[in-house]
């Protein structure tokens, strides 16, 4: 016999889910199965798709390679100007998208760097550059606090120990420390290509939200919903949903075999 | 000297290492026993190169480790926990140490080697996951003493085992240590690890090494208030020096009580042998312990060589194992003595019997630091 305290508890978990799942699920009602399939199909969708999955590849590979040596340091050493350091990197996540979006456009931009850029032939803005540059630091945030939080879980005696038998720190970083942070990087990286796939506001601004250009999935939705046509909308969107529950379910997958494991 | 630590002081903000003062010969197994908290793991940590120390040296066969690295040092550790590598098996956990040195039959040969020594050759292709606290422990020391170290340093190695397991890895590690003649840094806060391991042994406490020497120097000539009370002797007293020559010292705890002590060391101190009487300076100031199984127990008065005889009340009994501390009220100062159960039965002790004590003046310890420990007297 439940308790009305646990009911009670129970009853608004199941209300709050179910309305999570009909708003996300209403989604995929929404167009016909042939407008789906047609706007899949069409040249429009297909470039986004392709652009979001390469550009969203290249900036989490690059968050993953600049996290781990950033999150290591954060944790594990002491140097000047740590914590400010550290509120750095967290302010982006504190702030609204569109607000790191503008602040890199006037940085990369004309206002800029941009002008000194242009002269040397390098253009970071409306083009697939601008739009790895605006995923880089919207993931980036997300990816060092994860693996802050996976290197803080590793006892620092397991390298302590390789270091007395012999190890140099850099050996020890790679036979000890990544090995068993292997569990923390999978799921960042996971993490940092959801978040490089889903970014808007900074891509857009960045990127320019030009169709056929820079047009990534999310930019997508935006362009076609803005033009009234909703089927390209709508299935920019579903294929948004659907990149986010195999990232979840990859993830909670690679959670469960990691705890058994270890 | 093998180990040399000399004036170490180590400052990691919530911790510190005030001026450590340690040496170790080479073969031998010094057990450095303190209360949780008191840095134990931080000097090993600090002698191993995982933290700098702010002043002092640690030398090893006379060579200067300050400024090397960790892995240039050849010194291992082994930890309560393990901390054997969870991404490895057995076999690869032991190797690790030396797979960059040797080709695969030598490192095959001799993990198999280390392996039989340790009795853990069965084990080797295990998950570590899989092993109990003992054999996780054998793996530990066996990847520890793979590499031929120059010293082993041991952070409460059985603290995580149960008893039937730790008096089976405490032989094992004396045979390792005579059969390697291996020096060992031992760390920990149970005194079994003493009696059955240690050649030498320190106290410490706060981040200090408050005394070490061999086990009887420490035991039966604690230098001052912590380390008497830390090792067990629990007849502590304050009291001032009213008569000294060079063999003994009158020291009066009160009016009605005075104890003689014969302790060579601190009258060697006091009074050294080329200087007179009016040569010396002093403080009377001193304390005096005495362990209580030097106190003997009589119900009538002894006619025995010991200097101190004095006559006392029983206030109570402990009950402890096969003994009883039996506490005594003598003009007004309480003595603890330890009696079999037995000897306590012949006896006919009962609370509020009158009893006389005995002890000789030799053991009676003087401790000539009484300002710097006043406050923990009790």
């Amino acid at each position: 016999m439940r308790s009305k305290f646990e009911l009670g508890f129970i009853i608004i978990t199941i209300l709050i889910t179910s309305m999570f799942f009909l708003v996300i699920g209403s989604m995929f009602l929404i167009p016909s199965y042939e407008g789906f399939i047609n706007a899949l199909l069409s040249e429009n969708m297909i470039y986004a798709i392709t652009l979001t999955i390469y550009t969203s590849i290249i900036s989490a590979a690059i968050v993953m390679i600049f996290a781990i040596p950033t999150a290591y340091a954060l944790n594990r050493y002491n140097f000047p100007l740590k914590s400010l350091f550290k509120v750095v990197l967290d302010l982006p996540i504190a702030l609204p998208e569109i607000v790191v979006g503008i602040a890199l456009l006037m940085f990369l931009g004309s206002n800029g760097i941009g002008e000194y850029l242009e002269n040397i032939g390098i253009v970071l803005v409306f083009n697939s550059l601008g739009i790895i540059i605006a995923q880089f630091f919207i993931a980036f945030p997300y990816a060092t606090r994860i693996m802050y939080s996976t290197f803080a879980y590793i006892d620092p005696r397991y390298e302590f120990v390789s270091r007395s038998l012999g190890y140099s720190e850099s050996s020890t970083f790679f036979n000890i420390t990544l090995p068993l942070a292997k569990g923390g990087i999978i799921t960042t990286s996971i993490i940092a290509l959801a978040r490089c796939i889903g970014t808007f506001a900074s891509v857009l601004f960045v990127g320019g939200g030009i169709l056929m250009k820079t047009e990534t999935l999310s930019v997508s939705m935006y362009l076609h919903l803005s033009t009234g046509d909703i089927d390209l909308a709508i299935t920019a969107g579903i294929l948004l949903v659907i990149i986010s529950i195999i990232t979840i379910v990859i993830m909670e997958k690679y959670a469960e075999s990691t705890q058994e494991s270890f | 000297m093998y180990l040399e630590v000399t004036n170490l002081c180590v400052d990691l903000g919530e911790f510190k290492l005030d001026n450590i003062n340690l040496a170790i010969e080479k073969g031998e197994y010094l057990v450095l026993i303190g209360p949780t908290g008191s840095g134990k793991s931080v000097l090993l940590e600090t002698i191993t190169g995982f933290y700098s120390p702010e002043s002092g040296e640690v030398k090893l066969n006379g060579k200067l480790l300050n400024n090397l690295p960790p892995e240039k040092r050849n010194i291992s550790i082994v930890y309560q926990d393990n901390i054997l590598f969870p991404h490895m098996n057995v076999y690869e956990n032991i190797a690790y140490g030396i797979k960059k040195d040797f080709n695969k039959e030598e490192i095959d040969q001799k993990v198999t080697d280390i392996a039989i020594k340790l009795k853990i050759d069965h084990l080797l292709h295990r998950n570590i996951a899989t092993l109990s606290g003992g054999e996780a422990q054998r793996t530990s020391l066996a990847r520890a003493l793979i590499v031929k170290p120059k010293i082993v340093l041991m952070d409460e190695p059985f603290s995580a085992l149960d008893i039937s397991t730790q008096a089976k890895l405490t032989t094992l590690i004396k045979e390792v240590a005579s059969s390697y003649n291996t020096t060992f840094l031992h760390v920990t806060h149970n005194f079994n690890d003493i009696w059955n391991l240690a050649t030498k042994v320190g106290v410490m406490k706060g981040g200090k090494i408050h005394q070490w020497g061999t086990i009887e120097e420490v035991f039966s000539r604690p230098e001052n208030s912590f380390v008497a009370d830390f090792v067990g002797v629990q007849n502590i007293f304050k009291g001032k020096i009213i008569e000294i020559n060079k063999d003994a010292a009158e020291i009066e705890l009160n009016k009605n009580l005075v104890i003689t002590s014969s302790d060579k060391q601190c009258l060697k101190k006091i009074y050294p042998e080329d200087k007179t009487f009016d040569e010396i300076n002093f403080d009377s100031n001193v304390l005096i312990a005495i362990r209580p199984e030097s106190i003997i127990f009589s119900n009538e008065k002894f006619q025995s060589s010991a200097r101190n005889q004095l006559k006392g009340t029983i206030k109570g009994f402990i009950e402890s194992g096969p003994n009883y501390w039996v506490k005594v009220d003598v003009n007004g100062f309480e003595f603890i003595g330890l009696l079999t159960k037995s000897s306590a039965e012949i006896l006919e002790l009962k609370k509020g019997n009158e009893i006389y004590l005995s002890f000789k003046s030799l053991n009676v310890n003087m401790i000539d630091e009484y300002h710097s420990f006043n406050k923990e007297i009790h």
